[in-house]
């Protein structure tokens, strides 16, 4: 614990925090309520950002309901986590978000899913669909995973709905919905609506199956693009909550594979985006290019996607000599034809055009709203969970992190770009430097109500697990997906800008919902509305 | 500008996309695609289904027997049902091919015969489990056909009698 972290303990403690815990990378603070909007407004004063908060039901242990936040010091790579105890009879804690603007979602979700009421704010139901009775919250111990409460259908609605086709359209999978208001061909102003596919994964993960060796396949079914990201998330949460100490070559491959992972999503955003610029042609080479990191991650781990060999003290996949041969092999192939293509696409002239000043996110704004990945570091903020908070092997490699100031599309564009060249580096590095040895631990053991914070860098940016250790399986399993944090920054991106570049923008924090996404668009004038569609947003992983 | 280069890269690169299913797929020799249980060499032990992370693989007991049954359309490929099996009695094969107009054909089903106790009838295990532990560790007969109930009853028994024996009276 350095000596500027031990100093800002001193000032939260003096506003009324107590220490409960302090681990290697994380300090556990208990607040009372009166006090949390100053030692929230105290720490992102210093520059913390705010991953995420988890409202977690600890009735059955601590007779509380609570929620957690986690603040990051990502300067110093510390987790500070203030816990906020309420009873049940009083569950009631104020709002955050004038100091945290970052804590609108997360605020809401606890609300829903726990049942802490949140004051001094305007609230609305977030994740719970509006059919969900009330006073039912799916992440009480006392909800049974399974139980399916009746639906409330509001009487205000006619009888004779009609078919109701989009903008939640059953048949594509992950909808979402932007209502854009505009003045002409300007955006005023914009409403999400996201949730519509929650799956209450982390309620799922209560039932009795689940146990903690099987939750890293369903960890990795969070999304269909990254989803080695949430499961190397969970099983390294797990291993820092029970002190599993993971062999040196296990953590090897695991940075190998969350690289090769990069690679394959970043290219398949870059054909995206490729498209929505109207060049098609980017995109199938995009593609094309991508399915080489697609054939050598099946060689490498068995499946094309969803890997599966993330396991608890390890990995079930070792590299053999073949195996490291043809991982050099295939990017010394991608680099080349990558640069190619890049160079060209770079040199169309609409699609400079089109990207650039278009989506303006000032660095202020990201800040205040916590935003993280490629988003953040196009819009000067340099946040980068390898570096910050280093796990796995990275610290064993050097590599830059791109960061532009313009915080435009084009911005964004260019991160992930020169991203994908620094993983090839960052991989070429691992496996010159890869350690023998075991790839798992032959035994490990979890002691219940350990807490611990893991985060990794996805190639969205940062996502979070939180786990508290139970008996044989988590208590309680939060997860926060990249897209989570980066959704709200829309708003700010898209307010004020020219209607036709809202696909384009959208698309541009590589959003992971939805395989068309659609958008509402009332204009003020005459009162109209339409929808458009943006063909091939991008992926799927609402939790 | 830009059309000349792209050209030029499209015509380098010729044709990528494979003729599936006129040629073969693209597999790698670590592809894992569906499993298979090989019904002699099955135990019945059930270890498989506490693994299987989507419950594809369950053990029910149906009619006088047990039934291990799989369900492709539940399986995930994960192979982890392979590495816990005792009996090396599942292999992960490179079949991808699975859909199908019947549902019957998802379905893939080894039945046990159920050993029963031979005090109070109840059911105990499948029995090539009894056949396969009884051949690595060799317990006595007489505990094997017994539930766990009449075992634990039987052994109490044995046990107080020789406590009763040695401690007699002296
Ligand atoms: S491969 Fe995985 S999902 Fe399929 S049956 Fe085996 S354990 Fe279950
Ligand atoms: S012997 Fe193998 S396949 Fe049969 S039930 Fe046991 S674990 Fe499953």
């Amino acid at each position: 614990m350095t000596e500027s972290v031990s100093k800002l303990i001193e000032e939260l403690k003096r506003l009324g925090g107590r220490v409960e815990e302090v681990k290697d990378r994380e300090v556990y603070l208990v607040v009372g309520r009166d006090n949390l909007r100053s030692l929230a407004k105290a720490l992102y004063s210093t520059g913390a950002y705010l991953k995420t908060c988890a409202g977690v039901d600890e009735r059955q242990v601590q007779g509380v309901l609570s929620i957690y936040y986690i603040f990051g010091l990502d300067e110093l790579g510390v987790d500070v986590v203030l816990r906020v105890p309420v009873t049940e009879d009083d569950a009631k804690i104020p709002t955050i978000v004038l100091e945290v603007p970052a804590a609108d979602w997360c605020e809401l979700e606890a609300r829903d899913m726990v049942g802490v009421e949140i004051t001094g704010r305007p609230v609305r139901r977030l994740v719970l669909p509006e059919d969900w009775p009330e006073g039912i919250h799916p992440l009480r111990k006392d909800f049974d995973y399974s139980a399916r409460p009746p639906r409330r259908f509001r009487s205000e609605l006619p009888e004779e709905v009609g078919v109701p086709l989009g903008p939640y359209h059953p048949a594509l999978h992950e909808p979402e919905y932007f209502e854009l208001y505009v003045d002409g061909e300007k955006v005023v102003d914009v409403v999400y609506r996201g949730f519509h596919v929650h799956r209450g994964i982390e309620k799922l993960a209560e039932s009795p199956r689940f146990t903690y060796k099987q939750i890293p396949f369903l960890a990795e079914r969070i999304c269909g693009i990254c989803g080695f990201v949430h499961s190397s998330c969970y099983v390294m949460a797990v291993e820092r909550a029970a002190g599993i100490e993971v062999p040196e070559r296990a953590e090897f491959i695991r940075s190998i594979v969350l690289e090769v992972e990069r690679l394959h999503s970043h290219l398949l955003w870059l054909g995206v985006a490729a498209h929505l610029l109207g060049y098609d042609v980017g995109f199938m080479h995009a593609w094309r290019i991508r399915e080489h990191v697609m054939v050598l991650a099946e060689y490498l781990t068995g499946s094309r996607k969803t890997y599966g060999i993330n396991i608890i003290g390890g990995v079930r996949r070792d590299l053999n000599v073949d195996k490291l041969d043809r991982i050099l092999k295939t990017l010394a192939k991608v680099r080349e034809e990558f640069v190619k293509l890049v160079e060209v696409m770079l040199s169309v002239p609409q699609i400079k055009l089109r990207a650039s000043g278009t989506g303006i996110l000032s660095r202020s704004e990201a800040r205040a709203l916590s935003v993280v990945g490629p988003v953040a570091r196009a819009s000067g903020l340099y946040r980068d969970i390898r570096k910050d908070y280093p796990y796995f092997a990275y610290r064993e490699v050097s590599f830059k992190v791109p960061l532009y100031t313009e915080g435009d599309n084009l911005a964004r564009v260019l991160v992930r770009v020169e991203e994908v060249l620094e993983s090839i580096e960052i991989i070429k590095q691992l496996v010159d430097k890869l350690p023998g040895g075991p790839v798992a631990v032959e035994s490990w053991d979890v002691p219940p109500y350990r807490r611990a914070v893991a985060a990794i860098e996805a190639p969205r940016g940062e996502d979070v697990h939180f786990i508290i250790t139970g008996v044989g399986k988590p208590y309680r399993w939060r997860v926060r997906a990249p897209t989570y944090q980066n959704i709200p920054a829309l708003r700010a991106m898209l307010r004020g800008a020219s209607l036709a570049d809202a696909p384009l923008t959208i698309a541009s924090i590589d959003p992971c919902f939805s395989c068309t996404d659609r958008l509402v668009v009332y204009d003020l004038r005459t009162g109209s509305r339409r929808v458009l569609r943006i063909a091939g947003g991008v992926s799927a992983c609402p939790l | 500008m830009s059309l000349v280069k792209i050209l030029e890269i499209a015509l380098r690169t010729g044709r990528v996309t494979r003729r599936y299913p006129v040629e073969e797929p693209l597999l790698t020799p670590e592809f894992r695609g569906s499993i298979e249980v090989d019904p002699s060499k099955c135990w019945g032990c059930g270890a498989c289904t506490k693994v299987c992370p989507s419950n594809a693989l369950t053990l029910t007991p149906s009619g006088k027997g047990l039934v291990l049954e799989y369900f492709v359309g539940r399986c995930v490929f994960c192979g982890m049902c392979a590495e816990v099996c005792p009996a090396k009695a599942i292999t992960v094969t490179k079949k991808f091919e699975l859909a199908s107009k019947n549902l019957r054909d998802l379905r893939s089903r080894v039945v046990h015969e159920v050993l029963r106790c031979s005090v109070c009838g109840a059911p105990i295990t499948a029995e090539a489990e009894v056949r396969a532990v009884v051949k690595v560790s060799p317990i006595t007969e007489e505990y094997v056909a017994l539930c766990p109930r009449c075992r634990k009853e039987r052994f109490t028994k044995s046990v107080a009698l020789r406590i009763g024996a040695s401690s007699g009276p002296s």
